[in-house]
């Protein structure tokens, strides 16, 4: 018996070690949890991942902005103006001469043309987004440049719409670095060319003009940024922000309600709802740009027009968004995300309606069952989606065999189309409807299998009228005109289309209360911190 | 009788031949891991830049992996660098794969030897007493105990941890090592949080390091216990019906002594092979609990670098398991001869 008392006790002394806990984050610093172990590269010409993203827009500044409230209105923030040539091909910037990096140079013409350039010039993994210009390592020098007079010029391939050109620039490949601090520390690579101080960018050093500078990130654990000692705007409230790698949504959620954490970025639509009736936690509601869909391979002689129409009145659209998603999505059948230019049209025809379908089907005269080689990727929500998707289409003839797979696998079937309905989402490149209307509807007959990346052809589809539309739109100079052009290409898309729109993200971000300031971006991470205080 | 070498000659060549036995097994676990990584239906390239990518950008990254030598060649340069001692950059952290693998092991080998411990000073008692008071009440109670530590699954007791000992009780901290108020006051010395607070003489972070350990800590140690006492248990039943031991009891030896010294003292054999082998274990790191803890261990490490397929990380974390394993073993082996009057004259 002695053995099981002294057996007690031990594990008794165990548990009273235990200190208490400090329940409550610095005054002075914001803690915000994510998860960040995909993060690869923070330098501004590469990065790319969503907590990257998050921590170089509050480090790097671009040349232009929008407001996320209304994107039509686009504001300087490195460039005070900008005028556009006659022949719509060429952006004059003038520089804002209160603007400076955190080193107290100022910032000119020459940083943006180092800036803009090194993203073509290190071949960056996200260089396709200027290179959409015409832009390439041979003409980069010449077509962007610091001229005589201290402005800075970008020239495009042919005439685009400014607000276009004026979207890219403003997204986080537009971060402007500090190109005399970057320039002292350019290295040479193992192939004998220059990295444009790439490795010094990449993990360890920041050389912006946002309100933050980076301080230390420590690969899949944490990234810590302090205030911007020379910040040229209004000084943010707090002196530093803490992003923590925190991957599992209910540990968000129990260091929230516990006060540990400011702001939680990865709460699943179960861990929001029970927060809901916690008065020390406010939940911000935005806009995500992204959308979840699946594309009809049309290649496939089963998949006549009528068909396509009969599976989207077979999906019960309503019902999945309350059941599954639970207020972190919302119904949207259009190609361009609400809070775009050219969004927020609330155009979503179809719903769940089983005899509609089933008449289309029989109009068609397609035998069924009709089967259907169905890819998904194996991570929530998608493999939910398809199956509700799945059950509804069944019941009009139309058998979906579902793969659910992993994400290599699913990105490969989707390039080689070697099947019949790709489950996946979406979402832009930069905060510009052309992001999407150049995947969803441009043809390009040159390339009949979308390699270049036309998910249009890729799933088989010639766009016809509505090819012809997003490419009027991209080089409409007037902002409401191009906003009406795609109007008119979206539910021309939604009716003609074999991609079936089902939802877009609702972003829902819980954080404590006493914190005041975020403004959550529009695309998928470009929340800005910079106004942020905690009272 | 063959000739008897000399003793240090024949030390030598015991030496060597351990040598070569932990080269192969090393350099074989390299292979199938290397091998396994090409078969794995993930492509690295894309994993760097993204679906999006121009050809153009695709193929630089591919030849900077050096893609586009033969899979043979590739593996052949790989061993080369690793006998310079080169792992290899890791690109999703941009840094040396050994600069990693010390910043997240010291986090797993903490965790995993507190929960070690925990599992062997409570989990062999518990043993003993299950044996000993066979098929009684605390035999029932303790194999319940062990039952649920190893059935229930660990992801779960987590979170039900979490819940209940810090957002209920809050008696221990949340998730991370320490909080944020006191990340980075300590010098990285060590890598053990424990024992870096320790060495600056910051007993503040100190405290606030082991309440954020105890939980963790506390359910591995939980496991490793569930696993070490029904080992213990079926050892020790086994010791306690050997003829030895109604032998002692004859020879009038107390309770304590029959059941302590000869009993235990035999079975403690075997039990050093099985608490290495549980050690190993755990410091492979355990992915679900670092999940759920913000741990920064090695298990998530290797588990995320698979995910990029960031097969020198992927690589390098193996092999430091396969290293860890290696070195388990030659320890019970030394522990077996010191434990083992018969193999210490054998040898």
């Amino acid at each position: 018996m002695r053995l099981y008392k002294a057996l007690v006790a031990v594990a008794l002394g165990a548990v009273m070690t235990a200190t208490g806990a400090i329940a409550a984050t610095p005054s002075n610093t914001l803690v915000i949890a994510d998860a960040i172990d995909d993060i690869i590269t923070l330098d501004p010409a590469e990065v790319s991942e969503v907590g990257g993203v998050l921590a170089s827009q509050q480090i790097y500044q671009p040349l232009v902005s929008f407001d996320p409230a209304d994107p039509t209105k686009i504001t300087g923030v490195l460039a005070e103006s900008w005028t556009v040539s006659e022949d719509g091909k060429t952006f004059t910037f003038t520089m804002n001469p209160n603007a400076k990096f955190a080193s107290g140079n100022p910032v000119t013409a020459k940083d943006a043309e180092y800036s803009i350039r090194r993203v073509i010039l290190i071949d960056s993994r996200i260089s396709f987004i200027f290179a959409q210009f015409g832009l390439n390592k041979d003409n980069v020098e010449q077509k962007v440049r610091a001229a005589e007079d201290g402005t800075f010029v970008f020239e495009v391939d042919q005439k685009y719409a400014p607000s276009f050109v004026l979207y890219v620039l403003s997204s986080f490949t537009g971060g402007i670095v500090d190109s005399e601090v970057v320039k002292q520390h350019e290295a040479t690579l193992e192939s004998g060319g220059n990295d444009y101080g790439n490795a010094w960018l990449k993990t360890e050093n920041s050389a912006g003009s946002g309100p933050y500078v980076l301080t230390k990130w420590d690969p899949k654990v944490s990234i810590l940024m302090t205030r911007n000692a020379n910040y040229w705007g209004t000084p943010p409230g707090v002196e530093r922000l803490f992003l923590q790698h925190m991957p599992e949504s209910a540990t968000q959620r129990l260091a929230l309600e516990k006060g540990d954490i400011d702001i939680a970025n990865k709460l699943g639509p179960d861990d929001i709802g029970s927060i809901a009736g916690n008065g020390d936690i406010q939940v911000l509601e935005g806009v995500s740009s992204t959308m979840y869909y699946f594309g009809l391979n049309v290649r496939n002689p089963a998949l006549t027009p009528k068909v396509v129409e009969a599976i989207k009145y077979g999906v019960d659209y309503q019902g999945i968004a309350d059941t599954i998603g639970k207020g972190t999505i919302k119904v949207h059948q259009t190609m361009i995300p609400d809070g775009f230019l050219g969004g927020g049209i609330n155009y979503n025809p179809y719903s769940l309606d089983i005899e509609k379908a089933k008449a289309l089907i029989a109009e068609s005269g397609v035998a069924t069952p009709i089967k259907l080689a169905t890819v998904v990727w194996n991570v929530p929500p998608y493999p939910d989606y398809a199956q509700a998707v799945q059950a509804t289409l069944s019941q009009i003839g139309v058998d979906l065999d579902l793969q659910v797979v992993d994400g290599g696998p699913w990105l490969d079937r989707y390039r080689s189309h070697d099947l019949d309905i790709w489950f996946g989402l979406w979402g832009p490149d930069y905060p510009d409807p052309h992001s999407n209307a150049k995947a969803f509807g441009n043809h390009d007959p040159s390339d009949p299998d979308g390699t270049k990346g036309n998910l249009a052809d890729r799933f088989g589809w010639n766009s016809g009228k509505v090819s012809d539309l997003v490419n009027q739109a991209v080089q409409e100079q007037d902002v409401d005109k191009r906003k009406a052009l795609y109007d008119e290409a979206q539910r021309l898309h939604t009716d003609t289309s074999p991609f079936v729109f089902m939802f877009q993200d609702s972003r829902k971000v819980a954080m404590r209360s006493n914190v005041k300031g975020v403004v959550l971006g529009i695309t998928f991470s470009d929340d800005r911190y910079g106004g942020v205080s905690k009272e | 009788m063959p000739a008897t070498l000399p003793r240090p000659l024949k030390l030598l060549l015991d030496i060597g031949s351990w040598l070569l036995t932990v080269a192969i097994t090393l350099i074989g676990l390299a292979a199938f891991t290397f091998f396994i990584g090409r078969i794995l239906p993930i492509d690295p390239v894309l994993s760097i830049v993204g679906e999006k990518a121009t050809p153009e950008v695709y193929q630089r990254v591919y030849l900077e992996l050096g893609l586009d030598k033969p899979v043979w060649q590739q593996f052949y340069e790989y061993v080369l660098k690793l006998l310079r001692g080169d792992f290899g950059v890791s690109f999703s952290t941009s840094r040396p794969v050994l600069t990693d693998l010390l910043a997240f092991f010291p986090a797993t080998l903490e965790l995993a030897t507190i929960g070690l411990v925990i599992g062997v000073v409570l989990g062999i008692p518990m043993g003993v007493a299950s044996a000993y008071w066979h098929e009684k009440w605390p035999d029932h109670l303790f194999r319940i105990v062990g039952l649920i530590g190893y059935s229930v699954p660990i992801f779960w007791l987590g979170l039900v941890g979490l819940f209940v000992f810090y957002y209920k009780l809050g008696w221990v901290s949340g998730p991370g090592q320490v909080d944020v108020f006191f990340t980075g006051i300590v010098p990285r010395v060590t890598g053990f949080i424990l024992v870096d607070a320790a060495i600056a003489g910051e007993w503040e972070v100190f405290g606030n390091a082991v309440s954020h350990m105890t939980l963790p800590a506390l359910l591995i140690g939980y496991y490793s216990l569930a696993y070490i006492s029904r080992m213990t248990r079926s050892v020790m039943l086994d010791q306690l019906s050997r003829e030895y031991v109604l032998t002692a009891r004859l020879k009038g030896a107390s309770e304590f002594t029959v059941v302590m010294r000869h009993a235990l003292g035999n079975a403690a054999i075997p039990l050093v092979t099985v608490i290495a082998l549980s050690y190993g274990g755990l410091l492979e790191g355990s992915v679900l609990i670092e999940t759920i803890f913000s741990w920064p261990g090695i298990g998530n490490y290797i588990y995320s670098s698979l995910f990029s397929a960031d097969m020198n990380a992927v690589l390098g974390g193996t092999l430091l398991v396969g290293i860890v394993f290696v070195l388990l073993n030659m320890l019970s082996d030394v522990l077996y001869r010191t434990l083992d009057p018969r193999a210490r004259s054998a040898a």
